[in-house]
């Protein structure tokens, strides 16, 4: 395999995807964020820690559009993280995986992982808009997001690699974790915070992030996919011996 | 038989140092973006940086709309 190159479209690929999410998140998950920082502020104003007049505004308005263009450097940044161990589990599993072709191959990478990392830990601990939530759980809150989110991850891994080294069927090995992560699901602990903020709010603002996660996903699956079949970084040595 | 099995293998092969650069892009990109709450500054700046939480500022937005929890 061709090391510099795999590394390279592997980084470019979760970086673009990423920027694509943070694009997205400028139009459908920072009006809810705005509206939750709105209130934050009402009550600032009320607890008499802020006043509200233009000068705040003023210096609000600047701080609000500094942060988000951060939150697209941020989309670059956790992409390429991301992309990365996308792109490690790729590289391992392209050979097993089903579909025809490479896009094909890590599209179909791209729908587990979202599934296992993504989706499934965020049913247990859905996000939150800012407002809600106990400044001494976070880092609590934190562990047990990765935690799940590593159960599930290694969880599906393994069951898989039971499944090849036991040669049973495929639906076995999905069997296997769907109870796993069941068992997980229920014995974890709850996130006791309470929530401040209406619901619609929050259901609007997860449904958002969820969409723009999931377009994410799907990027990275189809950017990988097309610069892996473009490039085909792994194909280094077959050719030489032609 | 032996010998094409052997062209399979390196071609599969996964470069150990590739592995540890992305291994090295997924934790830091993951802990910058989820987790930071002035750890990194603080190696340069000292205890301010846990005051400023600029990376926590600069990367608020997308930690909340991530799913990340944030404070
Ligand atoms: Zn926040």
């Amino acid at each position: 395999m061709k090391t510099f190159l795999f590394v390279i479209i592997v980084i470019a690929s979760g970086t673009a995807a990423g920027v694509v999410q943070g694009g997205m998140n400028l139009i459908f998950v920072e009006p809810s964020l705005d509206q939750a920082i709105g209130i934050e502020n009402q009550h600032l104003f009320a607890k008499g820690e802020a006043e509200d007049n233009s000068e705040f505004w003023i210096k609000y308005d600047g701080y609000r559009i500094w942060q988000k263009s951060g939150q697209v450097l941020a989309g670059a940044i956790l992409g390429a993280s991301i992309g990365s161990l996308f792109g490690i589990v790729f590289a391992f599993s392209k050979n097993s995986l089903p579909g025809k072709t490479t896009v094909q191959k890590s599209l179909i990478l791209a729908g587990i992982m979202w599934l296992t990392v993504y989706l499934i830990p965020f049913l247990k601990y859905p996000g939150n808009p800012p407002g809600v939530g106990e400044s001494e759980t976070v880092v609590l809150r934190g562990i047990l997001y990765l935690t799940f989110i590593a159960l599930s991850g290694f969880g599906a891994l393994g069951f898989y690699k039971l499944s090849k080294k036991l040669k049973t069927k495929k639906l076995i090995a999905v069997a296997g974790y769907a109870t796993f992560i069941g068992i997980a699901f229920i014995v974890m602990p709850q996130n006791h915070d309470p929530i401040t903020l209406s619901m619609d709010l929050i259901n609007s603002f997860r449904m958002m992030s969820a969409f723009t996660v999931s377009v994410y996903w799907i990027s990275l699956g189809l950017f990988l996919g097309f610069l892996w079949n473009y490039y085909k970084p792994d194909k280094e040595i077959s050719s030489s011996f032609h | 038989m032996s010998q094409s099995r052997q062209i399979n293998v390196s071609k599969n092969g996964v470069p150990v140092i590739a592995i540890i650069a992305l291994a090295i892009v997924f934790s830091a990109g993951l802990f910058v973006v989820g987790f930071d709450q002035g750890h990194i500054f603080s190696l340069v700046y000292g205890e301010q940086a846990f005051q400023d939480m600029y990376l926590h500022e600069l990367t608020h937005d997308m930690r909340h709309a991530a799913g990340f929890p944030c404070h």
